[in-house]
């Protein structure tokens, strides 16, 4: 405990500037930060520098940081393997919180992550004799988006808070998985599914899974999507300003309807990737991911009220936490002291910029 | 309603207002109260046997710890919080109380279990009150710190919960009535009165309801906050400690299944997420009819696995329908005001 403690308050300290400064800089600067340039005058520079870092490069430097202090404790940890090892943890925590963060910057929440990762993937196993792999693939993806779509409807159209709405969808995902599948008979992974996940492939000369090439194309995709599509602007203003953005003509029940379903299908593609690499499913292989999911979304700089944050963040936020993990076990503290850090994480990064914007 | 003076207003309505209907009326509570009438009595049809000594009992510990927690997370709602980390908490309070029954006399057993309790809920309460921290970001991260320490406690089920304890709270320590129930009657109306006839309970529904208008009227609303979320733990410990002695075993995942569920209770009692109103008598009801959905389709020789189900079309149809009659109504009869 007391050899992992400072390392994290170094990573925090080396945020620390870039929290406070952005915390400064004004409400009106954007997620991705290509707005920032503006009002940065009467400063000093390095305090306008910081300023204009966008707000996802922080878990990254937390994650160079505490990378390199497992170097420092163990050399041997300073190894493209043991990179490639974190990071595909991560990126598998990532998947299943592309999703969250849709939902986050939308000013919501998805608790039925958990049971839509179950869901599809036990329906996708179960479908892959009737329907073939691809067949499946793509009826597992959109089981997801119809979660997702009743999501939506139910918080857009009812105005039901999204924690009830998304708590009730996970309850009843859960009973229909109970309900519809048998178990016994899902013990076979398709051969597709493992060459996306699990198999190891060669990039650029090194050998990894090949899970995070897929993930990484996943998080450039939806990162071109949030930043760049009008309907991935929007979700930002429906986010910090629903009703400013209904007044404005955008419609905000539309947009918010189809976040949701793409929360829901990521979660959904997220199931078939954990099937794929860890190559077994059960009723309940998605309950970790409930608070972990949250979790790698906060780490990774979003702000709970909507609004603000990225999938780039995320995939920082998942490799922040992956690596403690990793310095975890290599020091021999036992996965409860994995849990307790990562708790102290989370205050650490709320306190640094989680403060309600006046 | 309540401007009506009572010489002028006729007698059904005095009567409306004096048996408390439209305090339920206005604080949600109606709907999910008629949706635990209809679940009983549809139970007592299916299962006449529930009304028997042995049946009632089960089904009493089975319920008073998820009331419990219900009402811990109610009266965190009512100041515009979620606690994620409750489930932790009680994983805590349960280990902490069944450890220390082998070593400590039971009173103090109890007394460091409700502080535990109470601790954590003041951890949450500071960030949140004096910190300026989102309820939900805290409670998040102290899910995490609250939880492992819960198995650093105690990282297998075990623990000395003894017969006796068994006995005296969840057990035939009355010739009839399932002592639990007792206890928690003791409970809910101590905290009935806490909320409804202390200061500190109007300050709790004021902060909730409007943050701006109690601070301008001079309240302390961060040590409201604060100490809303002290009682929402102890509140969590009592009902760790009844599932420690009903289960007779101290387990550090407990409390786990007690988040998702203690929320949707919430949700069901009719409670606004942005704080202010919620009602006790809604709260231990609802929790009531989602304990005990898995009962009721046993006897009625339907898979339990519906329970999952049919609690969840339950929350969305009691919280929906009155969301959808609003709108209904808004579209007939146009804005009136």
């Amino acid at each position: 405990m007391s050899t992992v403690a400072p390392p994290v308050g170094n990573a925090a300290g080396a945020s620390g500037p870039g929290g406070s400064g952005s915390g400064s800089s004004g409400a009106g600067d954007s997620p991705d930060g290509s707005e920032r340039n503006t009002g940065a005058t009467g400063r000093s520079t390095f305090g306008s520098v910081i300023a204009r870092v966008p707000r996802a490069v922080w878990p990254l430097v937390a994650f160079l940081v505490l990378f390199g202090i497992g170097g420092i404790i163990r050399p041997n940890l300073i190894t493209v393997d043991a990179l490639i090892g974190t990071a595909t943890f991560a990126i598998i925590l990532a998947i299943a919180s592309f999703g969250q963060t849709i939902a986050v910057i939308q000013a919501g929440i998805d608790l039925s992550v958990p049971n839509t990762i179950g869901f599809s993937a036990l329906a996708f196993l179960t479908l892959v004799g009737p329907l073939g792999p691809f067949g499946a693939f793509v009826a597992a993806l959109l089981a997801g988006a119809v979660i997702g779509f009743l999501n939506g409807i139910v918080i857009a159209k009812l105005g039901l808070t999204p924690i009830v709405t998304t708590i009730a969808m996970n309850g009843l995902l859960f009973g229909v998985i109970l309900l519809a599948f048998n178990f016994s008979e899902l013990t076979v992974t398709p051969d597709f599914v493992i060459a996306m996940t699990s198999a190891k492939i060669s990039v650029l000369g090194l050998s990894m899974p090949a899970v995070l090439p897929l993930g990484l194309g996943l998080m450039l995709v939806l990162q071109l999507v949030l930043s760049f599509t009008g309907w991935g602007r929007s979700l930002f203003v429906v986010g910090s300003a629903a009703e400013t953005a209904r007044l404005a003509g955008l419609p905000v029940d539309r947009i918010r309807v189809v976040g949701y379903m793409l929360s829901g299908g990521l979660a959904a593609f997220a199931g078939i990737v954990i099937v794929g690499y860890y190559q077994q499913a059960s009723a309940t292989m998605g309950a970790s991911y409930l608070l972990s999911s949250v979790a790698a979304v906060v780490v990774g700089g979003a702000s709970i009220f909507g609004g603000r944050g990225s999938v780039v963040g995320t995939v920082g936020g998942a490799l922040v936490l992956a690596q403690v993990s990793t310095l975890v076990a290599v020091l021999n503290l036992g996965a409860n002291i994995q849990q307790l850090i990562y708790g102290v994480i989370i205050l650490l990064v709320i306190s640094l910029y989680g403060r309600r914007r006046a | 309603m309540s401007a009506v003076s009572p010489s002028t207003a006729p007698a059904w309505s005095r009567w409306w207002n004096a048996s408390g209907v439209t305090r339920l009326r206005r604080e949600g509570a109606v709907a999910p109260v008629l949706a635990f009438v209809v679940f009983f009595v549809v139970y007592v049809i299916i299962n006449p046997a529930l009304l028997t000594r042995f049946q009632l009992q089960t089904a009493a510990n089975l319920v008073v710890p998820l009331v419990l927690v219900a009402l811990a997370q109610l009266v965190i709602v009512l100041v515009g919080g979620i606690d994620i980390s409750i489930g932790a908490i009680m994983s805590l309070a349960n280990v902490v109380f069944a450890v220390q029954l082998e070593t400590m006399p039971v009173p103090v057993a109890i007394l460091l279990s409700i502080g535990v309790g109470l601790g954590c809920g003041l951890f949450n309460g500071f960030l949140v009150a004096y910190g300026g921290l989102p309820a939900i970001a805290v409670t998040l991260a102290s899910a995490f710190i609250f939880g492992s320490l819960a198995r650093e406690v105690l990282d297998a089920p075990g623990g000395g919960v003894t017969k006796e304890i068994y006995l005296a709270t969840s057990g035939e320590l009355l010739p009839y009535l399932p002592v639990s129930l007792v206890w928690l009657a003791v409970i809910a109306v101590l905290l009935w009165l806490l909320l409804q006839r202390t200061s500190l309970g109007r300050h709790i529904y004021g902060v909730g309801s409007n943050m701006e208008s109690v601070r301008a009227a001079g309240l302390n609303a961060k040590l409201t906050k604060l100490l809303a979320f002290g009682l929402a733990g102890v509140l969590t410990s009592l009902g760790a400690m009844m599932l420690a002695s009903s289960t007779v075993t101290g387990d550090p995942r407990s409390g786990d299944p007690y988040l998702l569920s203690s929320i949707a209770a919430v949700a069901l009692a009719g409670a606004v997420f942005t704080g202010g109103r919620g009602s006790i008598i809604g709260t231990i009801l609802a929790a009531c009819t989602l304990g005990l959905i898995g009962n009721l389709l046993f006897f009625a020789r339907v898979n339990s696995y519906w329970q999952y189900v049919i609690s969840a079309l339950i929350i969305v149809a009691v919280v929906g329908i009155p969301v959808v009659w609003r709108k209904v109504a808004f579209r007939v009869k146009g804005n009136r005001s």
